[in-house]
């Protein structure tokens, strides 16, 4: 990437921003004039600053953040019993003022005409690693868990649940070298990062979970894994999934939901599968795929999307609600941004979220990395734990 | 109207989706959220799936012994066991589970709508089943699971009463809308 004297100016200064990857380059956000922290009693409101409607649709008429797990699980009534927490905020939307478009070429837009001149003090941010990762669940507390689900699956209260493993260790970071070194390796399409002055994540993400335009509204699952080894390809792949019957069927399970769950704001007969079953490759794995698109009825507000589509059903396993409880009497540890969402809501009432996971979030000089991976009928402990820490291994190699 | 009495289920808005292809007025709301002036009204109800077993939703039992042989009643999935459970079904767990899974269906009986022999491609997600043998007063089995045998389908001419163990509404399921637009036509 070229050197960028605002960029250079921008990296070496505690200013906050945020980074989104678009199709051929990054999003980055700065120049915040608001920030907003969502909670329970706010967040109604927050949604209705997008109700109005006016059909502005400025460069830098948007908000961006993301909503973490907890808050998510409030919109839709869904208890969790105390947990242990980090206290970390449930939500933040930031207002920006400042876009650079990085493609070949930088673009800066400002609302701001000194906007170059905005960065205070310059700093070193320095990378200080104090204490090795550890995770939260060893095998055997896994298996425990693992067999508990495997119960509910054949009592018929869940179909697929998702169980989720933390690995963390007291770190300093630089957010912005973690994430460009990431992105040499594995720019993910729903990557991101956010840098704020207490905490930062940093995030390669695969996948979509609402992409809307107008009244068009996509949202692409993935469910379904395959380790790249050298004799695999993206055609092999394709081969091992439509014929291993547990991957087909937790992906069916899936593309049931997210068209339900799409079909609770969009027009009858509107929603469809735009493309079957196919395979996309990232730097470790293959993932399983389905686009699925619709479009939203009328008098559908943003708030409505949000509570339909959040939490994204791929990584909490199926149907939503029970299984949400099943997860949250089980999670003795909050998930903070965790299967949470990032993107950005426009105030034409256009969005784009992802589905947070293969993040690293630090807060309080701790680095958090949780994954999960999923129980069904046919699954085993020993393959899920270890499918687990893979899909934490390449954001714990960052830290060498 | 059709009201569809939802388990909280994640394939439910699928189910309305399918049915407002042939009715404009579809209703739905929570199992615990009835809207009884509105239930009143409707020509069918409709019990959605969901998860865990029949004897979780003493409500929908309520309402189906009150609606029974007034009303065309459609179950799916936990629907259809909760309208095997009160007709003294037992619902009990399976072997085999199939959740995701495509199955052939095959119709057993003359006196079904569907041609006998015929055969579907449907989706089914089911831990549980029906305990056979089981008689009911105008019930009839008319649909199994080829390799399985598993109960597929169950109708009652008489009263008007209709459950399919699958899925009509999944994408796994060939035909899901003729299978739906007979029912609600007959």
């Amino acid at each position: 990437m070229k050197k960028n004297y605002y960029l250079e100016k921008l990296y070496n200064s505690k200013k906050p921003f945020v980074v989104y990857k678009v199709t051929g380059g990054y999003d980055l956000f700065t120049d915040f004039s608001e920030k907003i922290h969502i909670n329970k009693k706010n967040i109604l409101n927050f949604f209705s600053k997008f109700n109005k409607n006016k059909n502005k649709n400025k460069l830098l008429d948007l908000y961006i953040g993301f909503f973490g797990y907890e808050i998510l699980c409030d919109l839709n009534n869904i208890k969790i019993p105390k947990q242990k927490s980090t206290n970390f905020p449930k939500g933040i939307f930031y207002k920006p003022e400042t876009k650079i478009e990085i493609r070949k070429n930088i673009i800066i837009k400002s609302s701001y005409k000194n906007y170059n001149q905005l960065f205070g003090k310059k700093v070193c941010n320095p990378n200080k690693i104090l204490s090795p990762f550890k995770i939260n669940i060893d095998i055997n507390k896994y298996n425990k868990i693992f067999n508990q689900f495997s119960k509910k699956i054949k009592e018929g209260k869940t179909y697929q649940i998702k169980i989720c493993t933390k690995y963390k260790n007291k770190s300093l970071i630089d957010p912005v070298t973690f994430f460009w070194k990431l992105m040499k390796t594995n720019a993910a399409p729903e990557s991101f990062m956010i840098r704020d002055k207490n905490f930062s994540i940093v995030s390669c993400s695969p996948e979509t979970l609402i992409e809307k335009k107008g009244p068009k509204i996509i949202t692409k699952p993935i469910a379904g894994t395959l380790r790249k080894t050298q004799k695999t390809n993206i055609r092999k792949a394709l081969f091992y999934f439509k014929n291993n019957i547990k991957e087909t069927k937790e992906h069916n399970m899936i593309v049931d939901m997210e068209r339900s769950d799409l079909s609770k704001v969009c027009k009858p007969g509107t929603v469809k599968l735009s493309k079957v079953k196919y395979v996309e490759e990232y730097k470790h794995f293959y993932h399983y795929v389905t686009k699925i698109e619709g479009k939203v009825k009328k008098n559908i507000k943003v708030k409505d999307i949000i509570i339909a589509m959040m939490p994204g059903g791929s990584v909490i396993g199926c149907p939503k609600i029970s299984t949400l409880n099943l997860l949250n009497f089980q999670e003795k540890e909050s998930r903070n941004i965790f299967t949470g969402s990032f993107g950005f809501i426009k105030f034409n009432g256009d969005m784009r979220f992802n589905i947070i996971i293969r993040s690293i979030l630090n807060y309080k000089n701790i680095s958090e990395i949780s994954v999960a991976s999923g129980v069904v009928i046919d699954s085993t402990a020993k393959n899920e734990f270890n499918e687990n820490y893979i899909k934490a291994k390449s954001l714990i190699d960052l830290y060498k | 109207m059709i009201y569809i009495i939802d388990h909280k289920d994640s394939f439910t808005h699928n189910i309305v989706h399918q049915l407002s292809k042939f009715d404009k007025d579809v209703e739905c709301e929570d199992f615990n959220k009835v809207n009884y002036k509105k239930l009143n009204k409707a020509d069918v109800i409709v019990f959605s799936p969901g998860p865990g077993s029949p004897k979780d939703y003493p409500i929908s039992s309520k309402i189906y012994k009150k609606y029974k042989g007034k009303k065309k009643i459609i179950g799916i999935c936990l629907g259809f066991q909760q309208i095997l459970f009160n007709e003294s079904g037992q619902i009990i767990k399976q072997d085999k589970i199939y959740h995701g899974f495509q199955s052939s269906i095959n119709v057993i009986s003359k006196k079904s709508l569907f041609a006998k022999y015929k055969t579907f491609k449907v989706g089914r997600y089911h831990s549980l089943k029906l305990k056979e043998p089981f008689y009911a007063k105008n019930f009839e089995v008319t649909m199994r699971c080829n390799i399985s045998k598993v109960a597929m389908a169950i109708e009652n001419k008489v009263e008007k009463i209709y459950g399919f163990q699958f899925h009509p509404e999944s994408f796994l399921t060939e035909n899901g809308n003729l299978l739906i637009k007979k029912i609600l036509s007959a």
